[in-house]
């Protein structure tokens, strides 16, 4: 372990004098450029991460418009180079790499999925180029140590649970849960959160009894909710993408199984699917967690969401967090350049590592690896809707507890 | 024990609609010596027939089986008109994989412009009630589920033994050199064979909408499982079709809940290999010659 | 040394000699890169048809052995600590052969069942080596994936040493190709090819025949997967074992000219650019997917052996058109 480590660094020590290089090369070009700032983005638009890659794309697109709608940066239009991937790595990581050396781009933003996010990230960091990313937070990023990266939510993926533990020991000691069951899905992005929240949990005093890892193909989740009711357990906490968290939500419905307490990391998070899925007599008392809502009061949030309406249409229901996040990235870069004056990466990624940077995702500050410091939401199903609950100072809504039974 | 036997109960469920599947792709084998590959996409993209036919205009999924298995049965015969049997020559059987496979992926694609890649699930109102039987919770969806499959293969198997059709179709799986003297149109009895197989997937797809979440790309978990129920029960064996989904359905369920989840899958593979190694034909196949 | 052998070997030198001196010549990285991905399907594609394509038996699997490789490569970093520079290069030999070694026990099974079984077989053991790569989580750190030491190269030739890799495992493929077919091997191999139950009436050994066959086509297979590992610097278990993959290298193979010396290198070499320069064309469209499968469909319906055999069996007929033409108009002048 120790011996990867320091190779990791000499690595990253070797790159980062290389990355001195490559970014005055870059700068100098920049600063002669009079044409549009080119932004290189590889998104999935195919394959199976392709939802939140237009997402995302949809995100970027709002940025870019309003931005030019607003004289560009530095007064040069932006302009976006975005290249499917078709949520392959190899392919993010050659469309990366063609970004920078083929059509000379000033800056990368990131793609979706940490999956992606950690191969295109040491790519941008070869080139010495600021890896501004809003989806890549799970920890395979951050562990490559890259100076570079900086990933534009709230907090780093595997932490977005943490925020429903500190609520749970924010409760008084006789309403807090003294059991919990651990159903969760093998995912990046899923079971390492819940594993986060059980170790909190457990040394506040709360017992597990049971925890079990489910493979993305299982489709049948009566068994593993069967094994969970019979172990009766106060609290449920599973670390889910949508698919498998509407069909624990269905199995519990189904074999009338309705704990004091469930949270889903993913799911119950979105408003517009959710209730159709499970029910919408199903959803009250359930928790979820998320890194923004259409809702929420953060810098620039009002403008963001009337601006994706009157592009996009819809709800506001019915926006992608990840356009969100993709957003805020923009918001970043914009705010970034502008107290530079320069669009130089080397200086970006200096400036970054200081202070904190308002956006749509809240108030970011990145320590020197990229992982943001911040906290994610808590939210609830009350009486139909979707509230955020926890940290106070950004509830809208006093939380429900103990949870209803179904149908209430 | 309880555990084991609501494990068992829900093994054997799921195994009868994975029967349903299966039977399409070992008919189809056993007339024509191909392996549709794309039999997987094919239930996927009937659970979206179903799925729009339900969200859009409130048919019951169930309901929906009469509406959906006519029209892939004209895909499926549209299918072997334009791509399966313009394959000529000695390796036809090994294209036609591909082929298929080309298919599948075709289908996929599609489905993913289409119908975009989040997971959808159909949600009729009695989706969630369940029965209680002798401390066993039952599902309803599952039940019907069964209770579907059973008897659209008892009408499969009804049609190949009680008709001139079935009768042409068994004697062309037996020795197609022969039926084809004895006047079968061997061409045709292929095609509307192809169609069938093909309306069974349909058939199951607007099951599997029910009882599973589905994307576009749940495909390739379902052709494995499918490749692995009909090579298991032997190549072009009904019975043996059934025999194995019902067994994998039930070792899965059972590895589910006594030792973990991650592994039920897994656990039926090794099943596959570990049986192959005693009875490289399968449990119904015939010992043949290598092709 | 007759003249097909040296003509052979001249064709073959001639491929090296341009292959190696592409990147010193070529300092673009992305075209470097785009290089690495050519080599890297043109040699599992040589690989490929080394097994299926000369003994007819078509494996779907060669993505679990092409993951294993990688895992293996990337396990060996974490645990034994290979270095980030060339060293993990050298490493690969023991990769191949080790996983090679390890695939003969399933290769037996799968070989005693009918052509359409070992196919679908094959077909499982993709999902069965992805669902260890999800499940060995000590091992493989299941579905976060494992992270290899980012490479040491420089900047202005990054890529380089990824290409100059894959291209000698290309080479490898070709130079095994090329004896198996020279040898009493590639005989027994053609021979069951073409019936097998004949070869072994023969007394050919038939299943020691068709296990080096798989042994060489996985060994080189797995060492591909191995460079791709250290090349991405991350794996998770689906790219890993992606079935996209192997479909890929299958239709070049079938593109190229299936039991062709050459042609999963041609259709390699023509695809893999063709598809980089659709996904930068029409980068933003979603029929990525759909269009793949047209591709793949038309060349099974129309081309089906290929883009060689079609030129060879092109030529023979332009020449014999020619001969008769030359004949008829003899013959009209003997008439005259």
């Amino acid at each position: 372990m120790i011996r990867i480590t320091s190779a990791r660094l000499a690595a990253v020590a070797a790159g980062a004098a290389l990355a001195a290089v490559a970014a005055t090369a870059g700068g100098a070009a920049a600063h002669g450029a009079a044409g549009p700032v080119k932004i290189g983005i590889s998104l999935s638009l195919s394959g199976d991460f392709s939802d939140s890659g237009k997402a995302a794309r949809r995100g970027y697109n709002l940025w870019a418009k309003i931005v030019n709608a607003h004289g560009g940066l530095l007064g040069r239009k932006v302009q976006l180079l975005v290249r499917d991937d078709t949520s392959s790595p190899t392919q993010a990581r050659t469309n990366y790499e063609s970004f920078i050396t083929k059509d000379h781009v000033d800056l990368v933003f990131g793609p979706f999925s940490t999956l992606l996010s950690a191969p295109s990230a040491v790519i941008a960091n070869r080139y010495g180029y600021a890896f501004v990313e809003p989806a890549g937070g799970g920890p395979a990023v951050f562990q490559e140590k890259l100076h570079n990266v900086f990933f534009t939510q709230p907090a780093p993926v595997l932490q977005s649970g943490d925020v429903f533990a500190r609520f749970l020991l924010s409760l008084p000691r006789s309403q807090r849960p003294k059991t919990a069951a651990y159903p969760s899905l093998d995912d990046p992005f899923a079971s390492p959160i819940a594993d986060r929240v059980r170790g909190i949990l457990q040394r506040a005093g709360v017992k597990t009894r049971y925890k079990t890892i489910y493979p993305s193909e299982t489709t049948d989740m009566t068994p593993i909710v069967q094994k969970v009711a019979s172990k009766h357990p106060d609290a449920v906490i599973g670390g889910t993408q949508n698919g498998d968290a509407y069909a624990q939500v269905k199995a519990m419905v189904q074999l009338k199984f309705s704990p004091k307490f469930l949270f889903l990391t993913n799911g119950p998070n979105d408003p517009a699917e959710f209730p159709s899925k499970v029910g919408a007599r199903n959803v009250n008392g359930i928790f979820s967690t998320g890194d923004w809502f259409p809702q929420e009061r953060s810098p620039g949030n009002a403008a963001f969401v009337k601006a994706y309406l009157k592009t996009y249409g819809g709800s506001r229901f019915t926006i992608d967090p990840t356009s969100a996040e993709a957003y805020a990235a923009g918001q970043v870069i914009q705010t970034v350049t502008r107290k530079l004056h320069s669009l130089d990466n080397k200086k970006i990624i200096a400036k970054l590592h200081t202070g904190s940077w308002p956006t749509v995702e809240g108030v970011l500050r990145w320590n020197s690896i990229g992982e943001p410091q911040g906290s994610d939401l808590l939210v609830e199903w009350i009486h139909g809707r979707l509230y955020p609950v926890f940290p106070k100072s950004v509830a809208l809504h006093k939380p429900l507890v103990p949870k209803p039974g179904w149908g209430k | 024990m309880h555990e084991v036997v609501q494990a068992l109960i829900l093994g054997l469920l799921t195994g009868g609609v994975y029967a349903l599947m299966a039977s399409g792709l070992t008919l189809v084998f056993g007339i024509m010596r191909v392996i549709n590959v794309a039999q997987g996409a094919l239930v996927i993209l009937a659970a979206y027939l179903s799925y729009t036919l339900f969200s859009h205009f409130h048919v019951d999924p169930f309901l929906s089986i009469l509406v959906v298995t006519p029209a892939m049965f004209v895909l499926g015969v549209a299918v072997q008109l334009l791509f399966v049997r313009t394959l000529r020559g000695p390796d036809a059987s090994e294209l036609s994989l591909l082929v298929t496979w080309a298919l599948a992926l075709g289908i996929e694609g599609v489905l993913s412009v289409v119908f975009k890649t989040t997971y959808r699930a159909t949600n009729p109102s009695y989706a969630d009630h369940s029965w209680d039987i002798l401390g066993y919770r039952v599902s309803v969806v599952r039940v019907l589920a069964f209770g579907a499959s059973a008897l659209l293969l008892g009408l499969l198997s009804l049609l190949l033994t009680r008709t001139r059709f079935g009768r042409s179709v068994r004697a062309t799986v037996q020795n197609p050199t022969a039926a084809t003297l004895l006047g079968v149109d061997a061409d045709r009895v292929r095609t509307l064979s192809f169609g069938l197989g093909v309306s069974m997937a349909a058939a199951a797809g607007a099951v599997y909408g029910v009882l599973y979440p589905f994307n576009p790309g749940s495909h390739y978990d379902l052709i494995s499982r499918l490749l692995s129920i009909v090579v298991l029960g032997g190549l072009g064996s009904l019975g043996g079709a059934v025999v194995a989904a019902l067994a994998m359905g039930s070792i899965e369920a059972v590895v589910a809940v006594e030792i973990s989840p991650t592994w039920a899958a897994f656990s039926f593979f090794v099943v596959l290999i570990a049986f192959l190694l005693v009875r490289p034909q399968g449990i119904f196949g015939l010992r043949e010659r290598t092709l | 040394m007759s003249r097909a052998t040296a003509a052979g070997l001249l064709r073959g030198g001639a491929f090296a000699a341009i292959g190696i001196a592409f990147p010193f010549v070529v300092h673009a990285a992305w075209i470097v890169n785009i290089g690495v991905l050519a080599l890297m399907y043109a040699a599992l594609a040589t690989a490929w048809n080394l097994f299926s394509g000369y003994t007819g038996y078509i494996s779907l699997g060669q993505a679990a052995f092409f993951g294993l490789g990688a895992y293996t490569l990337a396990i060996a970093f974490e645990h034994f600590g290979v270095g980030s520079g060339y060293k993990p290069f050298w490493a690969l030999p023991l990769v191949g052969a080790g996983v090679a070694l390890a695939s003969l026990p399933i290769a037996w099974i799968a070989l005693r069942t009918r052509h359409m079984t070992f196919a679908i077989v094959t077909l499982t053991l993709l999902f069965v080596v992805q669902q260890l790569a999800f499940n060995l989580r000590s091992l493989t750190h299941g579905s976060s994936g494992l992270m290899l030491p980012t490479p040491s190269f420089g900047i202005d030739n990054y890529d380089r040493p990824f290409y100059l890799a894959m291209l000698a495992l290309l080479l490898v493929a070709l130079g095994l190709c090329w004896l198996v077919l020279r040898s009493k091997l590639g005989l027994m191999l053609l021979a069951i090819r073409e019936d097998e139950e004949k070869a072994r009436g023969l007394g050919i050994r038939v299943t020691g025949a068709k296990l080096v066959a798989w042994w060489l086509s996985i060994a080189v297979t797995a060492m591909v997967g191995g460079v791709w590992a250290y090349y991405l610097t991350f794996i998770y278990p689906e790219p890993a074992v992606d079935p996209l993959v192997m479909i890929g290298a299958v239709l070049m193979t079938f593109l190229g000219g299936r039991g062709t010396l050459w042609g999963p290198t041609i259709g390699a070499l023509v695809l893999v650019p063709a598809q980089q320069y659709l996904l930068t064309r029409w980068g933003a469209s979603q029929w990525y997917l759909v269009g793949y499968a047209a591709v793949f469909m038309i060349v099974l319906l129309v081309l089906p052996r290929g883009i060689l055999p079609s030129l060879r069996d092109g030529l023979v007929r332009l020449r014999e058109r020619r001969r008769t033409r030359r004949r008829g108009v003899m013959r009209r002048e003997a008439a005259a």
